[in-house]
């Protein structure tokens, strides 16, 4: 049987640890996922996971349900993103290695894909994170949350806090950016 | 471009509503309707959407552990089922194929085949030798246990092709064993040879190996007398800079109290002299 997560959260919050341990199975992938988009280092976005279901486990007794638990723990997953970003006092920064690899994108292809495939691929999806990089913070969120985690406008700008207009507009800028970016990229790969 | 576009001021959070296919019929159809008239609108929302495809090939790594607990159920679980975000999410969230994935799909069998093969493989190269008999177990390994010569002579006779080989193989380890120990006699004698020119001097010294070994115990134990004085020494400063810091402290906080009792003395005089004067004050008609 399949609980919900509202479900797993009552459990939880009964003292049953198999729930609370099955929530975070269940989310600690997109949750990595959201931090390493938003900040782009590994590890720090690794911290950044833990320490979501660490505070989210603390303030379990506190939450109430009147969000769904995945915006609950979107909000304090990019709360703490953006303390990330404030500490560090800089924008995020991705560093992917400048050697490719091709033995370790061998193991990521997929059965019928070419290396020269591969490569572009690998190649497409830094250029992608060096664009991201570029954009403020607030449109990098914005582009993250709709484009990797299918949130509804109205659940983003419940997230960070702004108009449902402001959201729209923060995409329509940031994807105007990344389009004019990527487009620099694939001319120089020409 | 919005500026040649006669659809009006909230044609870009439409376009991007309509992009993500997050609005409601009404104004879905209205842009429909635009789009067919509008080629400004139709390119954009063309090159948006190729920024969305691009955007599907920006994976993160894929992280060893993210949170510390039961990765290897989370890995099970996710094999089977989807999360409720992943169900929406695009391709690039699933799960990628880590580089070490290979060697956990070969078959339980082929790895204990291997493992075997490895073994016989290391064993024949170390000269693995193990016996069983009214001894008991012997094991024996390395190149330097002598081939008896009537072994070798019966491994000839056999006349087989693999023994012969062996045998052949054993002649040729016994030649080489043979010329190691030569060496190795050789450089036995050289040492004796040194050993005998260099007698004379030890025994001039008066240098047995007892003797050395009495001296060199009573210069352990005249370095372990040196050190035990030091640290009494060492022992004895600390407690003289323990003592001097003591007093001073002391001292101080002596100083501050009396500075304190002064202050308070004075403050007390300043309170009774107020209330002397306030009572005056009150007393008069």
């Amino acid at each position: 049987m399949t609980w919900t997560d509202e479900e797993l959260v009552a459990k939880s919050i009964r003292g049953d640890a198999d729930s609370f341990n099955e929530l975070v199975l269940r989310w600690e992938r997109p949750i990595y996922a959201l931090a390493y988009r938003t900040i782009g280092r590994e590890e720090d976005a690794r911290d950044v996971c833990q320490e979501t279901f660490l505070r989210a486990f603390r303030a379990l007794p506190g939450f109430r349900g009147q969000a769904k638990f995945s915006s609950w723990l979107y909000r304090i997953a990019l709360n703490l993103c953006r303390d990330w970003v404030r500490r560090e006092r800089r924008t995020p920064v991705v560093q992917p290695p400048e050697d490719v690899d091709v033995m370790e994108l061998a193991a990521a292809a997929e059965p019928s894909e070419s290396i020269e495939d591969l490569v572009a691929r690998h190649d497409l999806s830094r250029a992608v994170e060096r664009a991201m990089t570029l954009l403020p913070e607030e449109q990098r969120t914005a582009i993250v949350l709709k484009e990797y985690h299918g949130l509804t406008f109205q659940e983003i700008a419940d997230l960070v806090g702004c108009p449902l207009s402001t959201v729209k507009t923060r995409l329509y800028q940031g994807l105007a950016v990344l389009r004019r970016e990527l487009a620099k990229n694939t001319k120089a790969t020409l | 471009m919005t500026d040649m576009c006669s659809y009006g001021f909230s044609r870009d959070e439409t376009l991007i509503a309509y992009l993500y296919d997050d609005i409601d019929p009404q104004a879905r159809s209205a842009f429909d309707g635009h789009l067919a008239t509008c080629a400004l609108c139709r390119d954009e929302l063309t090159s948006l959407q190729g920024v969305r495809q691009q955007l599907a090939r920006w994976a993160p790594p894929s992280p060893s552990v993210v949170v510390n607990s039961q990765q290897s159920a989370a890995d099970r679980r996710r094999a089977t089922d989807s999360t409720p975000s992943e169900s929406h999410v695009s391709t690039v969230d699933r799960e990628r194929p880590t580089s070490n994935r290979w060697w956990r799909e070969i078959p339980a069998w082929a790895q204990v085949a291997a493992a075997l093969l490895f073994l016989g493989v290391s064993a024949r190269i170390a000269n693995l030798d193990v016996r069983y008999d009214q001894n008991g177990l012997a094991v024996r390994t390395g190149w330097s246990t002598p081939v008896p010569a009537s072994a070798a002579g019966a491994a000839t006779r056999a006349g087989t092709t693999g023994v012969t080989s062996n045998a052949a193989s054993r002649e040729e380890l016994a030649a080489l064993e043979r010329q190691l120990r030569a060496e190795l006699r050789g450089a036995q004698t050289a040492a004796r040879t040194a050993v005998a020119a260099d007698a004379p001097a030890r025994s001039a010294s008066g240098g047995s190996d007892a003797d050395v070994l009495r001296r060199v115990r009573a210069l352990l134990d005249e370095t372990e007398k040196r050190q035990q004085r030091e640290l009494a020494l060492r022992i004895g400063e600390v407690l003289r800079d323990v003592n001097a810091q003591r007093q001073a402290d002391l001292v101080r906080i002596d100083r501050t109290l009396g500075v304190v009792e002064n202050n308070l003395g004075v403050e007390v005089l300043k309170q009774r002299q107020s209330l002397n004067y306030l009572m005056r004050v009150n007393q008069r008609p």
